[in-house]
């Protein structure tokens, strides 16, 4: 039986793993899939804290679980943005490199 | 009508005279001209009314300035001896002057703004007339500055014309400065600004003679400005540049002595203020008296001339206020002065009408037979100036001689010097005018000028004439009564026949050019140029260091410094927005960690 | 609706209608006209007797800091209130007719007129300093978009140099809110001048200064003076009106309205550091304005060291002082407004205001002379206008600090501002001989036409004020003496 602790180990390995995409790579669609590892990061010690934190009537914190469930349909609705800013990006300039993507104009 | 209405009237109308020809006649010459005269033929009918009222008292005051239970400058005036005496000497020569211009300005382009300026001035003496406190004195001694910078600037496209009146302004405001400090120093020591308040607690100030001195001498500063005396005296040859009948009311009869008519208001101050400060003014008038004769020998301007002579006489009675025991002395030789100064004025203004404009004397001569009756007008008042028995400036000047002779021997020589001086430039000016033969065309064909112009000159030489004796004298001042010492007499009577002789040997033989040069006279003694280059160098240099020292240091380090230093740290904090977006994620995520660190670990 | 809520909302209702609509000139015209007569209606309406600030509206915003959208005008607003309408009307009276992006200019005049307004009836501290700020922005515009020379660094320069002065008033306008005890913690004007009348209320020198220096950026004190006349010569005449006229003033109105409630013995004691500083405003600006050879920069510096003057009434702290200080920002605000109207049409006439180019102007367009000729008088402090009023107060309040047998710092002060009044009839009358009288310039021909319409008549408006007040201060103070009725003498 896994403890709390062995989920948040996981959990913030992959929030690790997946900030060090985000800081470290340079393509748009690894750094946007870096951004997913690390919302699911949170949604796993979420959970992991709804299944462990018991609460007065010996039933598992739903607070958590909403919470959860809420980041899941926020992270669809951003993928569907993002994806397509970034399309919309390559079709301006024909790639999806951040460095070269420091203008605010073109 | 309510006789206690007059005074009001009086001092109004011709405000409400210039407001109605600047508003509603500013094309119509001879609608502003007939105004202009009414209101000056009104004002010298209610003065009369009341000079020959003496019981009537008017006390009513307008408040002005109040500052209730501290401070108060109202709008009042004051009817005494003085004061009468000076409203009719104003009105009845403003009238005959303004009658006079008619004549002397028809062709001219801007009739009704001359008449307007004349009538904005005629308040204004007006109101320094009847003020009865320092501060509405104040106020009309700088409108009778306005009027008299509008005035000689008639002829704005004149670029010297336009040069005289900005500097007769600035340099009344200069005499104004010491004025106005002397009036706030007088006010601080006795609580009051009305003349009868400052008699009052006079006692107070007498603790502090040293401040009392200073007032006094501020105050004269007034004197030196308006009255032209040294070394505040360019103006006024430089005032002559306006029309002739403007230098003959303003800057002749009545506007310069209006800094005798404040000396003689305050009288009581000086009389109980330190001997010294009557010395200073004893001596400043004696020197203006005798350097301004010295600075007309050697003018060819006629009007100079003259103007020269107004700033000698007012030496005269500046010196009449500092030695005699009364001011009806020094108002004595201002009432006389006014008549025959005007009247020589408006002879020369006669003059330089028929001799089309010209003013240089050395282009003129051998008038006599051509205008025979302004010929013998300027010799009556010639006859007046230089003191002749049986004229009006004969009794006036030998009282002034003679209180100065009781008070200071030098003073007394120098007064009798100045005569001497006075009656040489005023022969030899009517020698080179009048005697001989004519010098140029112009003088050639001179015609004596129309009735409006020649009437208001009989009556003015009448005046000229009798206004000195003791018949008509003692109704109008209460002078004293005392034997004069027979050597003023013999002094000033040489002096006189000594000057005579002179200028008959020197120009009665009609030379073309003045055989004598004095360069040192004839340059003014230089001060002119002094006063240019004070105001080129000292004036235009400190203002030009103090504009680069203002472009360069102030703006330069304290302003743009200031807008540069936010510019600078806008510039500096740019280098952080560097457009990456990791960059951003590593400071967001940095921030946390630190968040972190600060809010759980420490 | 409160009146003053009025007069602040005319203004912006009509600036929207002006950016949004046609004809805003005439739309303008009728704001600036109702706003005018509003003010004079109000000035009619309060009740000298009774005194304090009238009209009063609150409306509590955050209760916590004491922040309140509170209107109130005592005499001295009032005064200002009228000021602002009156400078209003002329300015966009002035504007020409075929100005650029003629809807936005109009609205930036506004802009500035409803944001002084709001500042002069604001009785609470923050909205009193945010409406101040609101008509910063406008008048960047009107010296960005519509300015003459080098117009955007200036505008840059000015917008930044004015926002640092702010900087510095909004420090010392939360060092005072923090010196209010705990418990009484408002932003109500009435309440902290009641406490400082009290003496509950002791900040400190330290927030003094911030204040002093604070307004003083604001008002072009000397050494912080130089954005004035630049801003000035750049602005569009109608701006430079409404800033020299109008919002300048609301430093001055600061002092007075804060710092002399508050800070008396901090005004006691600093006043030699002030006495020094307004004498660099009236002595050395004097002499630099001499040195202008430009119309336009010698009416902003002449502007500048008039300034001086105002602030000697404050330094005299006395009742003829700040009477007369409080009636020299009326006088000055018209006499400027006046100037800098006509400085404009001078420039649209002839395409020049360099002294060396002009010359004999009075023989072609008399009218613009003669309106010019009584605008310099009244700047000179000329009697008979209102600036020779306030003037003489200033001086006899100054002196009046004085001892009797010596000369101390007042007395000494006040005999060098007396030479700034010859100073100033130097380069007025230098400059109105240069321009109109004497031998034609190069820039001045016979085809000139003579000021008329309504830049004519809102000159006119201007200097029958000043004349209306010169002859009878009274009218005006007869607002102001209660509200200074309380200092000893």
């Amino acid at each position: 039986m896994p403890t709390l602790g062995d989920y948040l180990l996981v959990s913030g390995l992959l929030f690790s793993i997946g900030l060090a995409g985000v800081l470290l790579r340079r393509n748009l669609l690894i750094i946007f899939m870096g951004l997913e590892l690390m919302l699911n990061a949170a949604n796993l010690s979420l959970v992991a804290f709804a299944r462990h934190g018991v609460t007065a009537f010996g039933l598992p914190d739903y607070n958590a679980q909403v919470l959860v469930f809420f980041i899941i349909t926020v992270a669809a609705a951003e993928v569907a943005v993002g994806l397509a800013i970034i399309v919309a990006l390559y079709r301006l300039r024909q790639t999806t490199h951040v460095e070269d993507l420091d203008r605010m104009k073109f | 009508m309510d006789p206690h209405l007059y005074p009001w009237i009086i001092l109004f109308a011709p405000l409400v005279a210039a407001g109605l020809i600047l508003l509603l006649l500013p094309r119509r010459n001879a609608a502003a001209g007939v105004v202009g005269i009414a209101t000056a033929a009104l004002t010298c009918l209610l003065s009369w009314k009341v000079f020959l009222q003496p019981e009537l008292a008017v006390t009513a005051q307008i408040p002005w300035l109040d500052i209730p239970g501290v401070f108060a400058v109202p709008i009042g005036v004051i009817l005494d001896d003085l004061s009468r005496v000076m409203l009719v000497v104003v009105t009845t020569i403003a009238t005959l002057v303004f009658v006079y211009s008619a004549g002397y300005m028809r062709g001219d382009e801007g009739i009704p703004r001359y008449y307007a300026a004349l009538c904005l001035f005629l308040f204004s003496m007006l109101g320094i007339v009847l003020a009865d406190n320092f501060v509405m004195m104040y106020i009309f001694w700088e409108l009778v500055g306005v009027s008299s910078y509008i005035l000689i600037g008639h002829y704005y496209r004149k670029d010297s014309a336009a040069d005289a009146g900005k500097q007769a302004f600035l340099v009344n405001r200069v005499g104004d400065f010491g004025f106005l400090l002397g009036i706030l120093m007088l006010w601080l020591a006795t609580g009051s600004v009305m003349f009868s308040g400052i008699e009052q607690n006079l006692s107070a100030v007498t603790l502090h003679p040293g401040y009392l001195i200073a007032a006094c001498l501020l105050v004269f500063c007034g004197t030196l400005g308006k009255s032209a005396q040294m070394p505040l005296h360019v103006w006024l040859p430089n005032s002559m540049e306006g029309p002739t009948p403007v230098s003959s009311l303003l800057h002749a009869a009545t506007m310069v002595a209006a800094g005798v008519y404040m000396l003689a208001r305050i009288f009581p101050v000086l009389l109980a203020a330190p001997e010294v400060v009557r010395d200073v003014i004893m001596w400043v008038g004696a020197i203006t008296c005798f350097a301004a004769g010295l600075m007309a020998t050697q003018q060819d301007d006629i009007k100079r001339i003259l103007a020269y002579s107004t700033i000698s006489q007012l030496g005269y009675m500046v010196v009449g206020i500092a030695v005699a025991p009364v001011n009806d002395v020094a108002m004595f030789h201002l009432f006389t002065h006014a008549f025959f100064k005007c009247l020589l004025f408006l002879c020369a203004g006669s003059v330089i009408i028929a001799v089309h404009h010209e003013q240089d004397i050395w282009k003129m001569g051998g008038l006599l037979p051509r205008m025979p009756l302004t010929a013998l007008c300027l010799v009556a008042g010639t006859l007046a100036l230089v003191g002749c028995p049986g004229f009006s400036g004969y009794y006036s000047k030998d009282l002034i001689v003679a209180y100065a002779h009781g008070a200071n021997t030098a003073v007394f020589w120098i007064t009798a010097g100045a005569a001497l001086l006075t009656s040489f430039y005023m022969f030899r000016l009517f020698f080179v005018v009048f005697w001989g033969r004519p010098r140029g065309s112009h003088a050639e064909h001179a015609k004596q000028s129309p009735a409006i112009m020649t009437i208001p000159l009989l009556l003015l030489a009448v005046a000229a004439v009798a206004a000195g004796y003791p018949a008509v004298s003692k109704h109008f001042f209460a002078l004293p009564h005392g034997e004069i010492p027979h050597i003023v007499h013999f002094a000033l009577l040489a002096a006189l026949l000594g000057g005579l002789a002179l200028a008959a040997l020197l120009y009665a033989r009609s030379p073309m050019t003045d055989p004598v040069r004095v360069p040192l006279f004839a340059n003014r003694f230089y001060i002119d140029n002094f006063y240019d280059w004070l105001v080129a160098r000292g004036q235009g240099g400190l203002a030009v260091l103090s504009s680069w020292f203002d472009r360069w240091i102030i703006d330069g380090l304290v302003v743009t410094g200031a807008a540069r230093t936010v510019w600078a740290t806008g510039y500096v904090l740019r280098f952080l927005q560097l457009g990456n977006l990791q960059a951003y994620a590593f400071f967001f995520g940095a921030g946390v960690l630190a968040l972190l660190y600060f809010l759980v670990f420490r | 609706m409160s009146p003053l809520l009025s007069l602040i909302l005319i203004p912006l209702v009509t600036a929207a209608f002006c950016m949004a609509g046609s004809a805003p000139r005439r739309i303008s015209l009728f704001g600036a006209a109702a706003n005018l007569i509003l003010s004079l209606y109000l000035l009619a309406s309060y009740n000298i007797e009774i005194g304090g600030f009238q009209f009063v509206s609150e409306n509590a915003l955050f209760p916590a800091y004491g922040i309140s959208f509170s209107l109130g005008a005592d005499g001295l607003s009032l005064v200002l209130l009228l000021l602002s309408t009156l400078v209003t009307f002329a300015a966009v009276w002035v504007t020409p007719k075929d100005v650029k992006f003629g809807g936005m200019f109009y609205a930036c005049l506004l802009l500035i007129s409803s944001g002084a307004i709001g500042a002069f009836s604001s009785i609470d501290l923050f909205f009193f300093y945010a409406f101040h700020e609101l008509a910063l922005i406008p008048t960047f515009l009107l010296i960005g978009i519509w300015g003459s020379g080098e117009r955007q660094r200036i505008a840059w320069k000015v917008t930044l140099y004015l926002a640092f002065g702010s900087f510095i008033l909004l420090l010392g306008l939360i060092g005072l809110w923090l010196a209010v005890p705990e418990g009484l913690r408002t932003m109500d004007i009435r309440l902290l001048q009641q406490l400082g009348y009290a003496g509950l209320l002791a900040p400190g020198p330290a927030v003094y200064l911030l204040l002093l220096f604070g307004f003083g950026i604001l008002i072009a004190l000397f050494p912080f003076h130089t954005w004035a006349p630049e801003a000035y010569a750049s602005a569009p005449a109608p701006a430079a009106m409404l800033h020299a006229g109008v919002l300048k003033k609301f430093g001055l109105y600061g002092l007075l309205r804060l710092a002399v409630p508050i800070f008396p013995a901090e005004i006691q004691q600093f006043a030699h550091l002030l006495l020094i500083l307004l004498l660099g405003n009236i002595l050395y600006v004097g002499f630099v304005t001499i040195a202008q050879k430009r119309l336009d920069l010698m009416l902003g510096y002449s502007s500048v060291m008039h300034m001086g003057y105002a602030f000697l009434g404050l330094a005299a702290l006395n009742q003829l002082g700040l009477g007369g200080m409080a009636l020299m920002l009326f006088a000055h605000g018209l006499t400027i407004a006046a100037l800098f109207a006509l400085c404009g049409e001078i420039n649209r006439r002839t395409g020049t205001l360099e002294f060396a180019q002009l010359g004999g102007l009075a023989g072609v367009t008399p009218k613009l002379g003669l309106l010019f000729g009584f605008a310099a008088m009244a700047s000179v402090g000329l009697p008979g206008f209102a600036s020779f009023a306030s003037e003489i107060l200033i001086f006899f309040g100054a002196f009046g600090r004085g001892a009797v047998g010596g000369f101390n710092w007042f007395q000494t002060a006040t005999a060098l501002s007396l030479w700034g009044v010859v100073i100033s009839a130097i380069y007025m009358l230098r400059a109105y001989r240069r321009i109109f009288w004497g031998s034609r310039g190069s820039a001045v021909n016979d085809d000139l036409n003579d000021i008329a319409g309504g830049t004519r008549w809102a000159v006119i408006l201007l200097i029958a004020a000043l004349l209306l007040t010169g002859f009878r201060p009274g009218l005006l103070l007869d607002y102001l003496n209660p509200v200074f009725a309380y200092l000893p003498q």
